[in-house]
């Protein structure tokens, strides 16, 4: 099934696109050490920002740095920070909304009612009021954004599980005396697998964004390490005069979250019934 | 699949006409040009009165009583509302404002000071000493709660005997006395006799008796100035001038460009690399450069080991190399300085030197302090603890650029860094106030007296005092008091003296640079003096002027 549905993925134009931005994310990522020309913290008080040429593809900021070297080292961050949260927070929504959409009843109230508390307060505002009380750093702000990105995510498990509860598969199972949790972890969750997946890729596009937010902010990524929004935040001051710092790191984060945008709706569609048609 | 849809992600078919909007208009932005300027502004015309005058600042003011709002925001504002009894000229040199002269008694005790004749408040109302006397009464009130009231509270004695004489006794001799009487500014006694300070309308609709009186004030918007025509130095050139609250430098920056505003202070990068790249910006704005009377430093939390050892201090002054910051974060603007006063004035001790860029002789009194890589992982050990600590600062560029370069140079020699910028307020409340911090970069504005007790004496460790890295130094403690009493200018130099050495052999602080004060002014601002006095580039801004021909209708003129 899962090559079945890699192919239908990559049959949609867009979503090839998406795949192929990701997977060489990735690679630029991970191969960081191996392609950065520079070191990332090295700085060059007789280089500072340098238009890009030969040497510093993307030119160089305000301590002269190299903003390519920098802005892969970058890339790193962001991703990190992009998985790190969503698993948490996937984790987290799987748990709750198994249990609200098994057990329903009371228990199911107290973790709908608990969503809607969440998700009545604005989460770019949680979290702020959150790191502000932590100091910041990477672990910090992957663990926050997960805390506070879960609902969604429960909701989506809740419903896939009351859906699939009344199903002939699921009274079979019961009849035959199978406890909650083999039910659960055996029959409920496998089933709802496929739009926990694509809810996780499009999750991790909100938080690259977030991560980026924060350490524009200065709350993120502490210098001298290097992330896209703090890149972001040294070229606000010269955008008129180093466009390099602004426009390196604005198109490494539109590109990216563009992305995961692609590759989430083109698994949407391919797991959609009802987009067969075409 | 229906679920999906719960999914509060927007469609991509519906993201990307948005995206395509973005690129259009970054396109646009960038070949648009600021504004098509065609006006020659290298002419010069003769003085004439009017015209506005558009700066910005970063922040509001929380009130117009300088006393006690004591922010920077609201001394730019008050500085041009109200008067003090004395002030500076360009040399600063101390003059009468107030005060037609002042005379200081025999015993060094007493300051007499004589009023102008026929001074006003801007509503007309006379301004007597019985105005000077109300506002020593008020900041020396318990209930005032001024962050200034110290200097005052050591005048034992203060009258009134005449409209025209105010003197105060103090209990012995007080060496900055006469700078604090130019820092007071006079409030009035009959329209705030009775009021509560801090409750009062009066610190959102001030009269004053200098050049220009409050006319509008809008709360994060701008507020506006017009000529007092009343002011007791006489009237300024320029009628209206008109503070625009824009809390961010980039966008103060661009309304520059545009020519929506006239002056803004610069930093290093924008003064010598942005304007200069740009001859439209070169043709129309001025650049002005002072030295300022401010440094940056590293302190150390001496109350914390291992910075309480005088050995480890010293290594660390000489492993950072301030050149190279300068150069690095001030692109050359700053100077590398060894005592804590403004570099050729009087105070400043010529015979001190820097320290200079030693990595080995840093290494060598660390060793000597105990400290040695005995797991050979690169970083020094004292009693198996690594020598790692964190350096905070607030969010100010240059500040944690300076802090990158050191945390490089001091990785060379062992030492493990972590850097820290947080917001300014929390950056006060959280780390200076309650001193839970290893190592602070800030910066020092200093006044133009030498007096420096409340930042060195042993005395003022208290949360929320100046000496929050908690220097204890006996020798300098009696220096410092020394200082005060002593009102031989020639004596009192050679105190200070002594104490900046003293200070530097001790280096319970990094001197980083004293950096230059950069500004920006349209051409179309006249008379501004050149070069930029000692007293600095705005001092006397009452003189400025705006030819009839450069005048604009300002957006904020209604």
């Amino acid at each position: 099934m899962n090559s079945n549905l890699f192919n239908k993925v990559l049959e949609n134009p867009l979503s090839k696109a998406g795949f192929v931005i990701i997977v060489s994310i990735f690679l630029l990522a991970m191969l960081a050490p191996l392609i950065a020309p520079y070191d990332p913290n090295d700085f060059d008080v007789k280089s500072i920002l340098l238009a890009p040429s030969w040497q510093h593809w993307m030119g160089t900021d305000g301590l002269g740095r190299d903003v390519f070297s920098r802005m892969l080292y970058g890339g790193r961050v962001s991703l990190l920070v992009g998985f790190v949260a969503v698993g948490i927070s996937t984790a987290i929504g799987i748990i709750l909304g198994a249990l609200a959409g098994y057990y329903r009843g009371w228990v199911d109230t107290v973790i709908m009612r608990l969503v809607d508390v969440m998700l009545s307060i604005p989460s770019f505002f949680l979290i702020l009021a959150v790191i502000a009380f932590l100091t910041p750093s990477i672990i910090n702000i992957m663990v926050v954004i997960g805390l506070t990105s879960w609902m969604s995510v429960t909701r989506l498990v809740r419903a896939e599980f009351l859906s699939l509860n009344d199903r002939e598969f699921i009274m079979a199972s019961r009849t035959l005396g199978a406890k909650d949790a083999r039910i659960i972890f055996s029959h409920l969750l496998p089933n709802s697998l496929t739009p926990i997946i694509v809810s996780a890729v499009l999750g991790v596009a909100g938080a690259v964004l977030m991560e980026s937010g924060l350490s524009f902010l200065g709350l993120g990524v502490q210098p001298p390490h290097a992330s896209w929004g703090n890149i972001l935040t040294d070229g606000k001051e010269y955008i008129q005069f180093a466009w390099w710092l602004s426009l390196f790191p604005g198109m490494a984060i539109l590109i990216t979250v563009l992305g995961y945008n692609l590759l989430g709706e083109g698994l949407r569609d391919a797991l959609d019934p009802r987009s067969e048609a075409k | 699949m229906t679920t999906l849809s719960l999914l509060n992600t927007p469609s991509i078919k519906k993201t990307l006409p948005l995206i395509g909007l973005l690129l259009a208009s970054l396109l646009l932005t960038a070949c648009s040009n600021p504004q098509n300027e065609a006006v020659d502004y290298s002419q010069q015309f003769p003085v004439a009165d009017g015209g506005t005058m558009v700066d910005a600042m970063i922040g509001e003011p929380t009130g117009l009583i300088f006393m006690v709002s004591g922010d920077s925001a609201s001394s730019a504002i008050t500085a041009k509302i109200f008067n003090s009894l004395l002030t500076y000229n360009g040399d600063l040199d101390l003059k009468g404002e107030l005060a037609e002269n002042w005379s200081i008694s025999q015993d060094q005790k007493t300051i007499t000071f004589t009023l102008k004749k026929n001074l006003k408040w801007a509503d007309g109302k006379p301004l007597t000493s019985h105005d000077v006397l109300f506002t020593w009464q008020l900041i020396t009130n318990e209930a005032t709660r001024s962050p200034y009231a110290s200097d005052f509270q050591l005048v034992k004695k203060a009258e009134a005997p005449t409209p025209l004489t105010f003197t105060v006794t103090y209990a012995q001799a007080y060496a900055p006395a006469l700078d604090s009487w130019a820092s007071l500014q006079i409030l009035p006694e009959h329209l705030l006799k009775g009021q509560d300070i801090h409750t009062t309308v009066f610190a959102r609709k001030p009269i004053g008796s200098h050049h220009y009186q409050l006319d509008d004030w809008q709360q994060g918007e701008h507020i506006k100035l017009s000529r007092n025509p009343l002011a007791v130095l006489g009237p300024a050139h320029i009628e209206h001038l008109v503070t625009r609250i824009i809390p961010d430098k980039s966008a103060q920056f661009l309304e520059l460009m545009a020519g929506h505003i006239d002056s803004m202070g610069l930093d290093p990068i924008k003064y010598s690399r942005v304007i200069p790249a740009r001859p439209a910006l070169k043709k129309k704005l001025n650049l002005y450069k002072e030295l300022g009377n401010s440094y940056t430093y590293l302190g150390f939390n001496l109350k914390r080991k291992p910075f309480d050892d005088v050995r480890v201090r010293k290594a660390i002054n000489y492993a950072i190399d301030k050149q190279e910051i300068i150069d690095g974060v001030y692109l050359g603007l700053g100077i590398n300085i060894a005592s804590p006063y403004k570099p050729g004035t009087r105070w400043s001790n010529p015979t001190l030197t820097p320290y200079a860029y030693n990595p080995e002789k840093a290494r060598s009194l660390l060793k000597e302090a105990g400290f040695s890589d005995s797991d050979g992982d690169g970083v020094l050990e004292l009693n198996g603890k690594p020598f790692a600590f964190e350096i905070v600062t607030n969010q100010n560029k240059e500040r944690e650029k300076s802090a990158v370069i050191i945390q490089r140079r001091l990785k060379e020699i062992g030492i493990e860094v972590r850097i820290r910028a947080i917001e300014w307020a929390s950056f006060i409340s959280r780390f200076i106030n309650t001193g839970d911090f290893d190592v602070v970069i800030l910066g020092w504005g200093l006044g133009l007296d030498p007096d420096q007790y409340n930042i060195w004496h042993s005395s003022q460790q208290a949360p929320g005092q100046f000496n929050f890295v908690g220097y204890h130094n006996p020798k300098v403690d009696e220096l410092l008091e020394k200082g005060r009493t002593e009102m031989n200018p020639d004596r009192r130099m050679a105190i200070y003296h002594d104490f900046a050495k003293e200070l530097l052999e001790d280096s319970p602080i990094v001197y980083l640079s004293a950096g230059y004060g950069l500004t920006a002014i349209h051409k179309r601002i006249q008379g501004v003096a050149d070069p930029v006095p000692a007293a600095g580039v705005g001092y006397d801004s009452h003189r400025w002027y705006i030819p009839q021909r450069y005048r604009q209708n300002q957006i904020s003129e209604h």
